[in-house]
């Protein structure tokens, strides 16, 4: 099947599970929000998918293809880009440079010190379009450590979709964001994302259900419930997992 | 076409050189600075553009430098390396040494890859001084480089001659690690020291974007071997070893790591502080340390980094406003720089005496270390200087930052 399916994912720090068999499937081109409370386990779920942890147990499928145990790098070249939430950019180089080293795999362009960058053509264009599409075009030239906190994480984003990966794994994009950056980033997201699948761990219940097709929610490592916005806001184990602020979100 | 001309005026600058500095301390100078420069440059491809600090950087100039000097030797032997070549020469020596050693040492950055180079750089000078046979033992190995036929006329036995080769190798060398920096590996090489795990979700393996970059630096860290093969006519392991590797930190820091053409600078300027306080005092390696814990603690940019926080200020043609808050600051550092100095000889000289030497004497002064005033002399300069250097510095930097908005 395609799209990103995950069965039976565990894992287990020394004697601590954190994870304790996620099951998740997410159709190809489907926006897809993965939320739940603080420690619940989001980050490393996403950490088991994009390679940075081997997982303990269980499967990761993405399009058909195994990718269990794969490396970082090996999970990028099958079409899986990922942000993150505390970003990470390559500060000493211009907005730039950093969407262009987000691009280059995909451009072929390998490790190659015969050829130029410069002879990059499409590299270059794409490059270019990507930064429009984020806003930062007047930017162009500027440090990444220099930009301002909404202006990182928008490169941020544009970092992890400028190879043109089919599916796009965002932790946290509007972490700490006003209201009206927050609303420039979805609309971003949304644009940015047209026609690739889209998985990303929100804290901002507004905006995972403006954005999302499906939602799961992670709890204490375990997947508690998974669907449409409207049927997981009324599903009961989501409501007893978000006692408290969040609740009147779900209301 | 623009970006052509700093490498077309380098090129003439160069040829016009060794006909000002005629003399053969000029042109040894001018051959060490040659030599210098690449190394100084392939360094920074490790330390300044990949964020790899290498403290055995000296095994693969090192080791080049062995292999270029044993293909010298084969012209007495019937076979024969045009002299010109032993470069090459040199680039395989340093490229396997970087195969080897590299191989272990780019699994692992930052710390753990510095700490991995020292002690792989301690294993081969030891390998080095257990095979005599090869590599000479204490002594090194000498050839001559005019031994070979001679080529279109030239037998390259003159320090002109040599110079010419030198300072093409240079050029060349320089020319190539620049467009380096323009390829994709050269840029991956900046990624991965900003951000190496980032790196491995762009779908690049950062621990192979280290090796290669680390093997192409060793290359050319051998063709400074190479060079320098050429030059000395002998190698010892002084030159593989860890003096080395301080040095080519020492003058890449110097010259600024953040800049292509800062170590270029380093280069020049701690071989000619080498030779030319050489000549003056016997204790030039201190003022060098001197001025590598300075810059460190004051200007971590170095001297490129100084000179590029002045860019936006000359564009601007605000220089001639900046003049006098800067002239302010002269007599405090030239008496700091007196009284450190005095310090320094002093101390020197004390050893010296305790030594058996006599008292001596640095650009005419007397040191007198065996008595008080000169050393309250000294302290005082140095006190006064700093003080001055205190007062005089806000209102400079001040300047500065108003000038460079």
């Amino acid at each position: 099947m395609s799209g990103l399916v995950v069965s039976g994912l565990r894992k287990s720090f020394g004697s601590l599970e954190i994870i304790k068999g996620v099951n998740l499937s997410i159709a190809k081109g489907e926006r897809h929000a993965v939320i739940g409370p603080n420690g619940a386990g989001k980050s490393t779920l996403f950490h088991l998918i994009t390679g940075r942890f081997p997982a303990s147990a269980g499967k990761i499928m993405l399009d058909g293809a195994d990718i269990t145990g794969k490396s970082a790098h090996d999970i990028f070249r099958a079409g899986l880009a990922r942000s993150f939430q505390v970003t990470s950019l390559f500060p000493k180089l211009s907005v730039f440079e950093n969407l262009r080293c987000g691009a280059m795999r995909t451009h072929g362009a390998g490790m190659s010190v015969l050829r130029l960058l410069s002879g990059y053509r499409a590299l270059a264009e794409q490059t270019e379009a990507t930064m429009e599409a984020l806003g930062l075009a007047h930017r162009r030239d500027v440090q990444a450590g220099s930009l301002a906190y909404a202006e990182q994480r928008a490169l941020e984003i544009g970092v992890a979709i400028a190879g043109g990966a089919h599916t796009i794994l965002l932790d946290e994009p509007t972490a700490g964001m006003s209201r009206a950056e927050t609303e420039r980033a979805v609309s971003l997201i949304r644009k940015v994302t047209e026609g690739r699948t889209l998985v990303m761990i929100e804290h901002d219940l507004g905006v995972v259900f403006d954005l999302a097709d499906r939602i799961s929610v992670l709890a204490d490592g375990q997947v508690i419930a998974s669907g449409p916005p409207a049927e997981v806001r009324g599903h009961p184990a989501v409501r007893s997992a978000y006692l408290g602020t969040a609740a009147e979100v779900l209301a | 076409m623009r970006r052509w001309v700093p490498w077309i005026v380098a090129a003439i600058v160069m040829l016009i050189l060794p006909h000002v500095f005629a003399g053969g301390f000029g042109l040894s100078l001018l051959n060490r600075m040659a030599i210098a420069i690449v190394f100084a440059l392939s360094f920074n491809m490790l330390l300044g553009q990949g964020g790899m600090l290498d403290f055995g950087h000296a095994i693969m100039l090192g080791f080049g430098g062995f292999l270029a000097m044993h293909a010298m030797r084969l012209a007495g032997l019937g076979w024969y390396v045009p002299t010109p070549l032993l470069p090459l020469v040199g680039a395989a020596g340093g490229f396997a040494m970087a195969l080897l050693t590299g191989w272990i040492a780019t699994r692992r950055d930052r710390t753990a890859f510095a700490m991995i180079t020292l002690g792989l750089a301690e294993l081969v000078v030891a390998v080095v001084l257990m095979f005599p046979s090869l590599f000479g033992g204490e002594e090194g190995i000498n050839g001559d480089r005019s031994d070979g036929p001679k080529l279109l006329g030239f037998d390259f036995g003159t320090q002109g001659q040599a110079y010419h080769v030198l300072a093409f190798w240079a050029w060349l060398c320089a020319l190539l690690m620049w467009r380096y920096t323009l390829t994709p590996l050269g840029r991956l090489a900046n990624a991965v020291r900003d951000n190496a795990e980032r790196v491995g979700f762009l779908g690049y393996d950062p621990a192979r974007v280290r090796f290669r970059v680390y093997v192409l630096s060793g290359l050319f860290a051998g063709i400074a071997g190479g060079m320098q093969a050429i030059n000395d006519e002998i190698m010892t392991s002084v030159n593989i070893g860890s003096e080395a590797s301080g040095a080519v930190l020492l003058m890449t820091f110097i010259g600024g790591i953040g800049t292509f053409w800062g170590p270029v600078l380093g280069a020049v300027l701690i071989v000619l502080l080498q030779v030319a306080l050489g000549t003056v005092t016997d204790a030039w390696q201190l003022y060098s340390g001197l001025l590598f814990v300075s810059m460190v603690v004051w200007a971590p940019g170095g001297l490129s980094g100084i000179l590029l926080a002045h860019a936006p200020v000359v564009r601007a043609g605000r220089l001639g406003r900046l003049l006098p808050d800067y002239a302010r600051l002269v007599p405090g550092f030239v008496l700091t720089l007196a009284g450190v100095a005095a310090l320094s000889e002093l101390g020197f000289r004390l050893e010296a005496i305790r030594g058996g030497a006599s008292a001596g004497r640095v650009l005419g002064l007397p040191i007198v270390a065996t008595e008080a005033w000169p050393w309250l002399v000294a302290t005082a300069l140095f006190l006064t200087g700093a003080l001055l250097l205190r007062r005089t510095f806000p209102a400079a930097r001040a300047a500065w930052q108003e000038a460079a908005q």
